[in-house]
């Protein structure tokens, strides 16, 4: 907004305004002429007053902020020549409000000046003109405008206390009152509303991604679709119709680059989002002194609605660089001297998915060098890529990371063309590619292939067949894909490794007597570690993967564990953190022993006791492992959770026996890995198995105080015995069969001597992906409070840093201002805060599902992680309705809603996805035909023993097809449906209310309160 | 019999193995660092001497206390309890999953020791020589003073 207001060019056209602004009292002209105008002139009337109030409390800031933008304009910069008529208008009456108000946005504008100017200004003019007109046919300003003054929002957002502070508080009240009012009304403007959205939407793709220019181009829009056609209050309806369902409009935000919400309803905003600048985006609070009210609307704060947005900048400044799906850096501007990486303070690192599934036709070709073997540098060992020169006529070409001069093998010769580049590089993916695959002689492998054996260890006791753990995994002939069975308890290992392809029956009769052979079994006690030790003599020989299956606490033989974890007195203390780590040295040597042998160890929990899975899940994280936690596992609901992510499990592309290194450049150096895996030497990654659903984050610094190079290149080198996916696990296994491939992700990185660009190439996700594990990390070793304490401290002091930075040249006030590049960062903060591994104390989350999200959390993709931070929020409900609507088209219909409880909407239902469950949301409101339609006879009784399942009707299939279709884009988890009703608690709470990250819960933050908490310490030592 | 200087002599050798003990880690510490070594060895080999450098070092102080080398015997005591608390901790072993973020600290740690032992062993022998020289002084002046009586 602040963009728009710097315009002076904007001014000029003013004189529209002055029509209205005449006629009305001088605070009214004052304030913006946009939304004032629409505001006043409802008012009075009574049917419309509810709406009326919302355009003022909540459009009439946005339009406010905008307005103010303006409004300075006149009396600071451009006072004199440029707008004449303006000025004498205004002035008198705003002077006191303006001066301090302009003031923080305008070194914004400065900056920009030139390019938000003519979009912005053309647009507000005639906007306001219209509505003027408007409103002037329609109304005359009631006595009571006077007071109303749309100015004020603006100017309690910007925290100077004006002389008119008062009314604000008024307005905000009248708002937050008004607002029950308006919900119910809401739903007829729904309708109109998403039309509205549409025509708005062709508009706003012209413009830039750039704050500014979409406010502005939200307004054009707006304009163009709405004003012309329709009468007065057409308009205003379109407004209102934006408010109206809250939890739209909560997007929008100015910050939203495609600026969907944008338009009228993001009022609220209030002037939240200021001046984005080219240089940063800012928040600014109202200062009324010693009022709580933060003068900043909650709905304006930045959200990550779109989802993960990977930084394009980087891909396309380097096009040659693998996609970011591989590997993602934390900024892709290496800073060039230790002083900045000290002042940097977020992590700087990368974090790599070096099998990231990459969609059809995207597939990483496949290079063989055949007998000349794979081209790499003689000195670093670097594999060629395309950053690589060739010289010399094509007869050397040198590394790009070590720059040693090498010599081109005959094999390899090709000339050079007039500009240097060889004639064959069209044929020479390496060459131009920053993904490939070479196909690697058999000297890069320790020994041959070996086949892929799964080693299922099965829990027998008492609690396990009670569960149906057992007879769930006979239910799943497919699932039968085990390549080697054996049973612990017979010992001589050389008989107990079956093909299974020779042996399916012997295979499926084994599992299906495997109920049976235990259901007398009323043995409580589990031989884990014996059976642990047994299960490593047999496999040791061929490497390959264990399978854990555990419903008890290990109490027998060596590696039995105690029950911790029940004393509430340890939280709080020093002797907390080791209740996160494993308790008997025997489990980190196990894991040690087991990455030795190459071994994977995935763990599957699913007792609703302790069974102690810090302890358990240290074998999944030294081998590349996975641990998967069913609490409470009953196979008669989770069973098709268990089976979908036992066959993915099973039946993912997979590398064994995989090594993986991080090369880069000179002058840098990984230092610290984070991830499931072993360390086989400082800089070597030991994976026994790895697949697509695992990521690995790393941190780097420099090892000489300036780098002196341009540009610094970071190559990740995966190397592995290719066995084809699922081909394997039916086919007999042949030796010849395995082919050993090296997977090479190539990336440069531009070395840069400011911190501000830094900061502007920073990339949120990978941040809050290094971030989290760092968190986790941390509390194996410190308190929760401590982890939560020092992710908040490193926010803190990321953005004191980013704000020194400009805080001078820009007269930032005592807005908050972030870089573009971090505005969800703050938010991702928060929800990490509230992720399930340190969340809360003792009684927030039980002590195994801590640990076993700490795990999940440490191997999980980017994407996915961020999902699960902040997961998805939709309302169904009308597109159930919608009988015209298919599913697929569903997701364009329903947007993602802040998670927020004000979203929820008690006539509405709704889908919470974290890409690990579907919690779905019944309102209390909700029209008994959609529950009685989606839940059959069941839809009174109590949710929790519900199971949604198909029923026949069409409701029910669609909305099945949509969970479906959510399924199948997330597919490494299988989302079981969790059905609450509103108001049923405590199930209510579990599944939904404590997962809002947005709100206040249990006394911890909202993310208002975590804004301001923040601005508030970055403040304090500035 | 000379026993001052035969204790010293013991204590001499002790030391050595003390300092011997360290170096061999520290060599190990190195050679994974620069990737001669796995961690699994490393490991192995590290934590197979550390429980035993520990009791040696415990024995070392204890005899120190019962013999009456005050001095020495307070000298040698911090590393006592610093090995006592490791062993009470359960962290006194090379853990082989986070050999390389302890890595560092291992080796400094280790290197502070050796200072310490080499120390050790420059007091031990100048003890030694001290004891030695008295030894043949006192038996002289006893020669002495049976020639004189």
């Amino acid at each position: 907004m602040g963009t728009e207001n710097t315009s002076s060019a904007n001014t000029p056209p003013r004189p529209v305004a002055t029509p209205f602004a005449a006629p009305q009292s001088t605070p009214f002209s004052s304030s913006r002429p946009v939304a004032g105008p629409v505001a006043s002139a409802f008012r009075p009337t009574p049917a419309l007053a509810p709406q009326t109030t919302m355009p003022l409390s909540s459009s009439g800031p946005v339009v406010g902020s905008e307005a103010s933008g303006y409004r300075p304009t006149p009396p600071g910069r451009y006072s004199g020549p440029s707008v004449p008529p303006p000025p004498s208008l205004y002035g008198p009456p705003t002077g006191g409000p303006f001066q301090r108000f302009p003031t923080p946005q305008f070194p914004s504008t400065t900056q920009a000046p030139p390019r938000t100017l003519p979009v912005g200004q053309p647009v507000l003019p005639s906007h306001s003109a219209g509505q003027v007109s408007s409103m002037a046919a329609s109304i005359s300003p009631p006595p009571q405008i006077p007071s109303v003054p749309m100015g004020f929002p603006p100017q309690s957002i910007s925290g100077v206390p004006s002389s008119v502070n008062a009314p604000p508080s008024s307005i905000e009240s009248s708002f937050f009152s008004s607002r029950p009012n308006l919900q119910p009304s809401s739903p007829p403007m729904v309708p109109s509303y998403p039309a509205a959205r549409g025509t708005f939407q062709p508009a706003l793709p012209g413009y830039p991604g750039r704050q500014p220019n979409t406010e502005s181009a939200s307004f054009l829009a707006h304009q163009g679709g709405y004003e012309p056609p329709r009468a007065v209050s057409a308009p205003f309806v379109s407004h209102p119709g934006g408010y109206v369902p809250p939890p739209p409009l909560g997007a929008p935000q100015g910050f939203y680059p495609r600026g969907q919400m944008q338009p009228p309803g993001s009022a609220p905003p209030t002037g939240a989002v200021q001046g984005l600048i080219e240089d940063f985006s800012s928040l600014s609070f109202g200062s009324v002194p010693g009022s709580f009210d933060p003068g900043l609307d909650s709905k304006a704060l930045p959200r990550p609605l779109e989802g993960d947005v990977e930084p394009s900048s980087f891909a396309e400044m380097y096009p040659m660089n693998c996609n970011a799906r591989f590997l993602r850096l934390t900024t892709s501007a290496i800073p060039s001297s230790q002083s900045l990486v000290s002042r940097w303070h977020l992590p700087l690192g990368a974090v790599v998915c070096p099998l990231a599934e990459a969609p059809v036709g995207e597939e990483v070709p496949v290079v063989n060098f055949g007998t000349t073997g794979i081209i790499r540098c003689r000195r670093c060992r670097t594999y060629v890529n395309p950053y690589v020169t060739f010289t010399d006529g094509g007869r050397k070409w040198r590394c790009n990371i070590c720059a040693l001069l090498n010599d081109v093998s005959g094999d390899y010769f090709a000339h050079l063309d007039a500009s240097g580049r060889r004639i064959d590089l069209d044929q020479r993916p390496e060459l131009i590619k920053g993904s490939v695959e070479f196909i690697a002689p058999a000297e890069y492998m320790v020994r041959p292939p070996m086949p892929p054996v799964y080693f299922f260890l099965i829990d027998v006791s008492i609690s396990a067949v009670r569960s149906g753990m057992l007879e769930s995994s006979l239910t799943q002939p497919q699932m039968m894909v085990v390549s080697d069975l054996d049973d612990i308890f017979i010992p001589l290992p050389d008989d107990l490794l079956v093909n299974l392809s020779e042996s399916r029956t012997v295979v499926d009769a084994f599992l299906e007597s495997l109920p049976t052979m235990f259901q007398d079994n009323v043995n409580v006690e589990s031989a884990f570690g014996p059976a642990l030790k047994a299960a490593f003599m047999i496999v040791s020989q061929l490497g390959g993967k264990l399978l854990i299956f555990q419903n008890t606490l290990p109490s027998l033989g060596v590696g039995r564990l105690r029950l911790r974890g029940d004393d509430i007195r340890v939280y709080g203390t020093d002797k907390e953190h080791v209740l996160r780590i494993p308790e008997d040295p025997f489990y980190k040597q196990m894991a040690a022993d087991f990455t030795k042998y190459q071994i994977a160890v995935n763990v599957y929990a699913f007792s609703d006791k302790y069974t102690d899975i810090a302890s358990l899940g240290t074998l999944a994280k030294y081998t590349g492992g996975q641990v998967y936690y069913y609490p409470s596992f009953h196979s008669a609901i989770q069973k098709e959770k268990l089976r979908h992510e036992l066959t993915r499990d099973l039946t993912r592309e997979t590398a064994w026996e995989a090594v993986m290194r991080v090369r880069c450049g000179k002058g840098v150096r990984f230092t610290s890995y984070h991830g499931n895996f072993m360390l086989r030497s400082t800089d070597l990654l030991a994976l026994p198995a790895v697949d697509c659903d695992k990521a690995y984050a790393m941190q780097l610094c420099l090892e000489d105080t300036l780098l002196t190079t341009q540009t610094v290149y970071f190559q990740v080198a995966l190397l592995y015995p290719l066995i084809h996916g699922k081909s394997h696990l039916f086919e007999r296994y042949t030796s010849s069969s395995g082919e050993r491939r090296i997977r090479v992700h190539t990336a440069a990185a531009p070395v840069v001597t400011e911190l501000g660009e830094m900061y502007r190439q920073a990339d949120t996700g990978a941040i809050v992906s290094l971030f989290s594990r760092l968190a986790i990390e941390k509390s194996l070793s410190y308190k929760l409070e401590e982890a939560r304490n020092s992710v908040q401290q490193r926010i803190v002091k990321a953005l004191r840093e980013y704000r020194n930075l400009y805080a001078v040249q820009h007269r930032v006030g005592s807005r908050m201002i972030f870089p573009e590049s971090l505005r969800f960062f703050i938010l991702y903060g928060l929800a990490l805060c509230k992720s399930a591994p340190i969340r809360g104390g003792y009684a927030d989350v039980q002590l195994d599902e801590r640990c076993a999200a700490g795990y999940t959390m440490m191997a999980l993709p980017v994407k996915r992680l961020l999902k699960l931070l902040y997961p998805n929020l939709m309302r169904i409900d009308e597109c159930l309705l919608q009988t015209s609507l298919q599913a697929d088209e569903f997701e364009n219909v329903c947007k993602r809603l802040p998670l927020t409880a004000e979203s929820l909407d008690s006539r509405g239902l709704y889908i919470y996805d974290d890409g690990f469950r579907f919690v779905i949301w019944f309102g209390r409101m909700l029209s008994p035909d959609i529950a009685k339609n989606l839940l059959g006879e069941d839809f009174a009784t109590d949710y929790s023993r519900v199971t949604l399942s198909e029923r026949d009707n069409d409701m029910s299939r669609k909305l099945m097809r949509i969970l479906k279709k959510l399924r199948e884009t997330d597919q490494s988890y299988y989302q079981l449906s969790h059905l609450v009703r509103q108001g049923e608690q405590p199930r209510e709470g579990f599944f939904l209310l404590s997962n809002l990250v947005e709100d206040q819960t249990g006394g911890v933050n909202g993310y208002l309160e975590w804004i301001l908490q923040i601005h508030r310490q970055i403040q304090q030592n500035a | 019999m000379a026993w001052e200087p035969i204790l010293w002599v013991i204590f001499l050798v002790m030391t050595m193995v003390l300092v011997a003990s360290n170096m061999y880690q520290l060599v190990c510490l190195s050679d994974l660092e620069a990737d001669y070594m796995n961690p699994y060895e490393t490991s192995s080999r590290v934590n197979a001497v550390i429980v035993p450098e520990m009791v040696l070092h415990g024995v070392f102080c204890f005899v120190l206390l019962v013999t009456g080398h005050w001095i020495m015997f307070l000298i040698t005591l911090p590393i006592a309890c610093y090995n006592m608390m490791l062993f009470m901790k359960r962290k006194h072993l090379i853990d082989v999953t986070e050999v390389f973020r302890s890595l560092n600290a291992e080796k400094k740690n280790r290197i502070a020791k050796l200072g310490f032992y080499v120390l050790l062993f420059a007091l031990v022998i100048i003890r030694l020589v001290l004891s030695v020289m008295n030894h043949i002084i006192d038996e002289d002046d006893a020669v002495h003073e049976s020639a004189m009586f």
